[in-house]
């Protein structure tokens, strides 16, 4: 009923204000947190965008957050504003449909508000990335979703870099990833943890059987603790130490990088028309290879 | 045959491969796995040291094999006969050199208590101290913690590089051979050059022999020593350089030098962990390396022998490895007296550790010796170093 007033009365921005201003009060919002509301729309100043706030709210509501959540939600992610009602709504079917229940999804909803910004097809493409790639279970995907929304931006060839470097390099298989949160910490965090404790000859990556001649510490004691506890009981080593190979390892793989080449120049030909690609180069080749043979 | 061979090629190429020549019994069938399991010389290394190490150095392990794993860090070893500007420039880019650095600080303090309790014995070995450094020996280094690297040296109007970078603790064993005006020096094991060349940058030694008996590594060090160091100090006169099997040094030129450096080779640590290339640690070398403290023990008791009474001798290598250290100075003290009637002293390095504790990490409690061990903070080292006096 309020979106029906409030659309009628658009066409005067007093009066939008004031009308909007009223119905915000009215969906229960309090006089202070209207007006931050209201003043923040008008920043935004599309006037397509105005007219959509209201129904965007709505759907909000009818997630079932209460207003100082869908407050903070706004104040984290401005760009909630101007997400049309409908794919707001899709988004929100998708992530149900991937298995986050009542409850859980309006957690991570509230506190990660900008996956409600991410197409539904980039959210499926990681999804589908994580089941085939890195052959995690639904039931793990759907964790995944639940304790580290952000995944759904990161660059997909980052974080299949990661995802093996920990199960290869680490021998750390999926049900660990998802219990230890792999996915919140960068790869250098990782990475450098790792390769302090492996040069201290303190983790050995396990071979084909999963053997170690040493006893590894768990992901978890090397990623959920803060750095100094990890140095002085994991690593066991001075706070000068791991400050100094922190340098040391950020300039060798920065090296390594160069002498490699960027691994995301390959980016483009690993996400879509693999085969095409393929068939092109082999075309390529076997052009070269007969415009030498007419040479001769 | 030859006509045979024309006419049935076919057949003769079957029974050519049926014929193999190894007998049955020592035939082996091929593995057929794509993935043979390949051992790395670096790996074998480090498996090797983890076992031996750990035992050895116990708590101290862990950080020593970090640092060892890491980029190591370098000294500019600065080439006084130079003319270029170049200490002003390492000090603007915030290295000192570590050599001339604190030296009254320490000295003061150590004298006053040192007279006081010592045995007439000790304070005869202490009385050598402060070594009277050359002025001339610098060696620039990046304070603690800094990983800030070189630039290479450039060449001068004269085509003289500005400084030589290398492992700033090898400059140790130079320093610990006390070198005096007008020495007679003998460098026993001298390539690539480093120790050489700073022992020529004291500009004391008379005479200095250079011996290293590999051919290709004594021209490789030709090549160093005429890119430091001016024509006229190269002369037949004050330098020779051989390539000589060093072991039969004793034979060949007995009580001659003041002082003799015997830097011996060695399971190079740091080398054996980062290159697979020329590893000695590779399955071919393993003979090699098994014979290397006997090959370092006679190389000492050569350099013993060479040395004239009263001279002095010290002993170096770039490992951990107590067997190659402290085990070698032990047997050849033994052998030196046994065999040939040879009294030596152990001379204390600690006046030497004192003054330069804040620039490398030393390993505690060694009976024998001196050691650097390499530590994230000052990546230099590994290097022993033993002192002997040779008495009259």
């Amino acid at each position: 009923m309020n979106t029906e007033i409030s659309f009628c009365a658009l066409h005067d921005v007093q009066r939008t204000k004031r009308l909007s201003l009223s119905s915000l009060l009215e969906m229960g919002f309090t006089d202070s947190q209207a007006r931050h509301i209201c003043d923040s729309v008008f920043e935004i100043k599309k006037e397509s965008s105005v007219k959509r706030v209201l129904s965007t709210l709505t759907v909000l509501f009818v997630l079932g957050l209460n207003p100082t959540s869908v407050q903070k939600m706004l104040d984290i992610c401005p760009d909630l504003y101007i997400v049309k009602e409908t794919l707001l709504q899709q988004r929100i079917d998708h992530l149900r449909k991937l298995g986050l229940v009542e409850g859980s999804l309006q957690r991570m909803v509230v506190h990660y508000p900008k996956i409600l910004t991410v197409p539904v097809k980039s959210v499926k493409n990681v999804v589908q990335f994580l089941r085939e790639k890195c052959l995690f279970t639904t039931q793990q995907v759907t964790d995944i979703l639940r304790d580290t929304p952000a995944v759904v931006l990161e660059d997909l060839l980052q974080l299949e870099y990661k995802f093996q470097y920990v199960y290869f390099r680490m021998g750390v298989k999926q049900a660990e990833m998802v219990k230890f949160r792999l996915f919140r910490f960068t790869l250098d965090d990782v990475r450098c943890r790792h390769t302090f404790l492996e040069r201290r000859g303190l983790y050995q990556t396990p071979d084909k059987k999963g053997q170690t001649t040493i006893i590894n510490p768990k992901l978890g004691d090397i990623l959920n603790v803060d750095q100094d506890t990890f140095v002085s009981s994991v690593a066991r080593a001075s706070a000068e130490e791991y400050d100094i190979f922190q340098k040391l390892l950020a300039r060798e793989c920065k090296e390594e990088e160069l002498l490699q080449g960027r691994v995301e120049a390959y980016s483009d030909e690993d996400d879509d028309g693999d085969d095409e690609e393929e068939e092109e180069e082999e075309a390529k080749g076997r052009s070269g290879y007969e415009k030498r043979r007419k040479k001769k | 045959m030859a006509l045979l061979l024309n006419r049935f090629p076919v057949f003769f190429r079957k029974v050519c491969e049926l014929i193999r020549l190894t007998p049955r019994r020592n035939r082996v069938k091929e593995k057929w796995a794509a993935t043979q399991p390949k051992h790395p010389p670096t790996r074998l290394a480090l498996q090797h040291f983890d076992s031996s190490y750990g035992a050895q150095l116990g708590p101290l392990w862990p950080s020593v094999r970090v640092a060892l794993l890491s980029e190591r860090k370098y000294g500019a070893l600065l080439n006084s006969f130079s003319h270029d500007l170049v200490l002003e420039d390492l000090q603007v880019q915030g290295c000192r050199d570590f050599i001339s650095h604190q030296d009254r600080l320490v000295f003061g303090a150590e004298e006053g208590s040192c007279e006081v309790s010592m045995t007439s014995l000790e304070f005869l070995s202490q009385q050598q101290y402060p070594p009277q450094l050359s002025p001339h020996l610098k060696c620039f280094v990046f304070p603690r913690g800094d990983v800030t690297r070189f630039k290479p040296a450039r060449p001068d109007r004269y085509g003289l590089l500005g400084y030589y970078l290398m492992d700033a603790a090898s400059i140790l064993p130079c320093l610990a051979l006390d070198v005096q005006k007008g020495h007679t020096v003998l460098d026993l094991c001298a390539a690539p050059g480093g120790k050489t060349l700073a022992l020529l940058q004291t500009q004391l030694i008379r005479y200095l022999c250079i011996n290293d008996s590999s051919m290709s590594r004594t021209s490789r060090l030709r090549k160093v020593l005429h890119s430091y160091v001016p024509k006229q100090f190269l002369t037949d006169e004050n330098l020779r350089i051989t390539s000589f099997d060093g072991t039969m040094w004793g034979e060949m030129e007995r009580e001659t030098f003041d002082r003799v450096l015997v830097d011996v080779p060695c399971t190079t640590d740091r080398h054996s962990l980062t290159e697979d290339d020329n590893n000695i640690f590779s399955k071919s070398r393993t003979g090699e390396r098994r014979r290397l403290p006997q090959l370092q023990l006679e190389l000492l008791l050569a350099g013993i022998a060479a040395a004239r009474p009263g001279g002095e001798i010290v002993y170096s290598t770039c490992t951990l490895s107590q067997n190659q250290n402290l085990s070698v100075v032990e047997q050849a003290v033994h052998f030196a007296q046994e065999k040939h009637g040879i009294q030596l002293q152990v001379v204390s390095l600690k006046p030497l550790v004192q003054k330069f504790r804040n620039t490398f990490h030393f390993a505690p409690e060694l009976h024998l010796g001196e050691m650097v061990i390499p530590h994230l903070a000052a990546n230099f080292g590994p290097i022993y170093l033993c002192k002997l006096k040779r008495l009259p």
